[in-house]
């Protein structure tokens, strides 16, 4: 379980961070918990390591116009510990479900939605968030939708002379409400199936957007704006959380129905997987409607 | 988090040059890029207490604390770790003071084989003091990290849950950190060599002179006081004293190999115990020289990764029959393979050395050759006069318990 021999170099500046991944072989190396056990199971072998963490810039962790910005190299514990990292309930929301403290220290948010695997919250909180993946490469900057960036399992648009180098998630608002959950084995492994809900309100109109996965090769998501809107009608437009979970339940079977793509594995038939999304989209839509309509400056008083 | 220098592109055959705090000491190494924190560690700096099971990142053995937050030491390269603070099991608590969580783990028998417990102890610690007001229900989930074969959890999730209690937002910090020599087995001149792959073996090795030899600060890994009644009188003993090849060929398995001038000596040392070879070399420095007192530092490398500093005050003082006094007292600092060794051992074995120095002492004062045995790896001879000293003193206590019952 020994790495094979790299070349080794940490730039101190995205350019130079970029001028080194144009040499042929090279990887980029943030956090290193998904690529040294790569490594180490010798199941890849770059010829160089471009390790990103001596560059001031991508260290960024702010917030403006309604946006957070997550540079490369902000580890996911520290955006669980920051206050800044409130303004996106939804990544709060994730966190605690990637691996254990012990990863989260060196993970970063970057590199998860860089790895792309496909059973990872990350990149499904990007998804149902529609994030925008900012990446550096020596042509330039440009911005991709999370809705394009990810291309299959562990693939995404990124070109191999090419950095991640931020993140930029929409700022919660007034009126908005999120639900996470996913079902695993053991706390901290790969889920067999999750889901990420995004639920917004204003005066009268309700959206809801979930993002499913672990059940596709990429995170899937669907807009389930009509199928909350005619639980809305059977419950009221304040239902306590248990009739809201009840009365989507009649519809979030035909939604799982249409995501779940995976053929199945040892773990979990594609049936099975079918039925965690069904009572996981019912659950958490559930949970973010009623948050947020507590999030609104009117129903807090 | 530390940010770490830039540096530059070094082939994969090269060495890279890290530079760590472990446990407070200063460490330069030099290895390959691909060496993990967990191998460098355990085999270029002997803290062996930091485990490796998976080597993948599965099982949390080899959990240590890089900047104060728990992370897995065989997921990281060291060369990633360039100015980082790393905190491993070794630094937690004193042998004999140990800290809360060591305390607990045995309290509550938060341990069987014992394999998994170094990773349990950091991702505790950092779970008490990164979330003191952290509630039992949530200890599996937040213990979920680390895995054991042997206990079923629940006497650990107790172990943790004690100590959260009783110590909610004042967990007593790492007690054993603190500046120390840590001597590595590859040495920053080794960056420039080709063959990094291979393991430095020629025992020959020079150490320089250094300006002064600067003892670590804290407590000793020994301190050893040992007084012998020679037979030779005061001014025969002080023609040894005076004369410092003939001391160091008294001290069992010493060699001086070369007067650097000034009171300064290059010498060098073996010493076998059991399966164990160790052979240091290193430099010394005498800084009083009487007929009745010698104060000597002394430090020294272990071609196996182990270093070792002392102190050492001999005083010779005449005694009523005639003979003469011989007190030795010696502050020993011990690093890598030697000091993971136990520590009451070594002093037992340090203490016989110091006794049989006292006779080859005695013999020289009388004018005979000091040793009979030239290269004395005689350590089989001390490692069994040791163990019968133990035995002894466990009979005394037993017989003397047995009067005081009486
Ligand atoms: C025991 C264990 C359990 C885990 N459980 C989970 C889990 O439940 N859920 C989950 O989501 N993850 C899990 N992970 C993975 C973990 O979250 C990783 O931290 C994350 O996937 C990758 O982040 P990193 O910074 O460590 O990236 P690295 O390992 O450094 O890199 C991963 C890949 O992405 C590339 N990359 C990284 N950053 C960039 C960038 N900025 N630009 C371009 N390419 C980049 C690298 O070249 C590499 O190919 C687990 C890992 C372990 C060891
Ligand atoms: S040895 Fe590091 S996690 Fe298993
Ligand atoms: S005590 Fe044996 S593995 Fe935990």
């Amino acid at each position: 379980m020994k790495a094979a021999p790299f070349a080794y170099v940490r730039p101190g500046t995205t350019a130079d961070v970029v001028a080194e991944l144009s040499r042929d072989g090279s990887k980029v190396i943030a956090g290193g918990q998904s690529l040294v056990p790569v490594l180490a199971m010798r199941l890849g072998r770059p010829t160089q390591l471009v390790d990103i963490n001596a560059v001031p810039e991508l260290r960024q962790l702010a917030r403006d116009d309604g946006s957070l910005r997550v540079g490369a190299t902000v580890r996911q514990r520290q955006l669980q510990r920051e206050e800044i990292g409130a303004a996106v309930p939804l990544v709060r929301l994730a966190l605690p479900w990637v691996g254990h403290r012990e990863i989260r220290s060196r993970g970063t948010v970057c590199g998860s939605i860089a790895h792309a695997d496909p059973s990872a919250e990350l990149p499904a909180v990007a998804a149902c968030l529609e994030a925008t993946m900012v990446l550096t490469g020596g042509r330039g900057t440009r911005q991709v939708a999370a809705a394009d960036f990810f291309t299959g399992a562990l693939s995404t648009v990124i070109e191999p002379d090419e950095l991640l180098s931020e993140v930029i998630f929409p700022v919660a608002k007034p009126g908005d409400g999120f639900g996470f959950g996913e079902f695993a084995r053991r706390h901290g492994d790969f889920a067999l199936a999750g889901v990420a809900v995004r639920v917004r309100t204003s005066g009268e109109s309700v959206d809801a957007r979930l993002t499913c996965f672990g059940v596709s090769d990429v995170p899937v998501s669907v807009d389930v704006s009509p199928h909350l809107r005619s639980a809305l009608q059977m419950t009221g437009p304040q239902p306590s959380r248990a009739d809201l979970v009840s009365a989507l339940a009649e519809h979030t079977e035909e939604v799982a129905e249409d995501v779940v793509s995976t053929g199945g594995d040892s773990h979990a038939s594609p049936a099975y997987r079918r039925r965690l999304i069904s009572a996981l989209a019912a659950r958490e839509v559930s949970r973010a409607y009623v948050s947020a309509r507590l999030s609104r400056p009117e129903e807090r008083s | 988090m530390n940010l770490p220098q830039t540096h530059a592109r070094t082939e994969a055959d090269r060495a890279v040059e890290v530079n760590l705090s472990i446990n407070g000491s200063d460490v330069a190494l030099a290895l390959p890029a691909r060496v993990t924190l967990s191998d460098a560690l355990r085999d270029h700096l002997g803290l062996t207490g930091t485990h490796v099971g998976c080597e993948h990142g599965i099982c949390g053995m080899c959990t240590v604390l890089v900047d104060g937050e728990a992370a897995r030491a065989c997921l990281l390269f060291a060369v990633q770790l360039d100015g980082a603070e790393i905190t491993t099991v070794e630094g937690l608590g004193k042998p004999d003071q140990l800290h809360p969580l060591q305390e607990s783990f045995g309290r509550h028998h938060g341990l069987q084989c014992g394999f998994c417990t170094p990773g349990f102890l950091m991702s505790s610690y950092d779970l008490l003091t990164h979330e003191p007001e952290v509630q039992r229900e949530d200890l599996p989930t937040e213990l979920s990290g680390v895995l054991c074969r042997c206990t079923g959890y629940r006497n650990i999730v107790d172990a943790v849950d004690e100590v959260a209690q009783a110590h909610r937002g004042a967990l007593p910090g790492p007690a054993n950190c603190g500046q120390r020599t840590l001597v590595g087995r590859t040495t920053a001149t080794a960056a420039t060599s080709a063959a990094v792959g291979a393991e430095r073996t020629d025992e020959e090795e020079l150490v320089e002179r250094p300006q002064e030899i600067v003892l670590p600060a804290g407590d000793p890994t020994i301190h050893v006081d040992v007084t012998s009644q020679l037979t030779s009188a005061p001014d025969e003993v002080a023609r040894v004293f005076g004369d410092v090849r003939l001391l160091a060929r008294c001290l069992p398995g010493a060699e001086l190999t070369d007067d650097l001038g000034a009171d300064w000596y290059r010498g060098r040392a073996r010493i076998a115990l059991g399966p164990m070879r160790m052979a240091f070399n290193g430099i010394a420095h005498i800084e009083e020289q009487s007929d009745e007192r010698i104060v000597m530092k002394g430090q020294g490398k272990d071609t196996g990764g182990g270093g070792a500093q002392a102190r050492i005050v001999m005083t010779a003082a005449a005694a009523d029959d005639g003979g003469t006094v011989l007190q030795a007292e010696a502050d020993v600092f011990l690093t890598g393979r030697i000091a993971g060794f136990g520590r009451s051992l070594a002093g037992d074995v340090s203490r016989r050395m110091f006794q049989e120095f006292a006779r080859a002492v005695d013999r020289a004062a009388s004018g005979e050759e000091p040793t009979t045995d030239a290269q004395p790896p005689r350590a089989f001879s001390l490692l069994v006069a040791t163990i019968v000293d133990r035995a002894r003193q466990r009979l005394r206590r037993l017989t003397s318990r047995g009067e005081s019952r009486r």
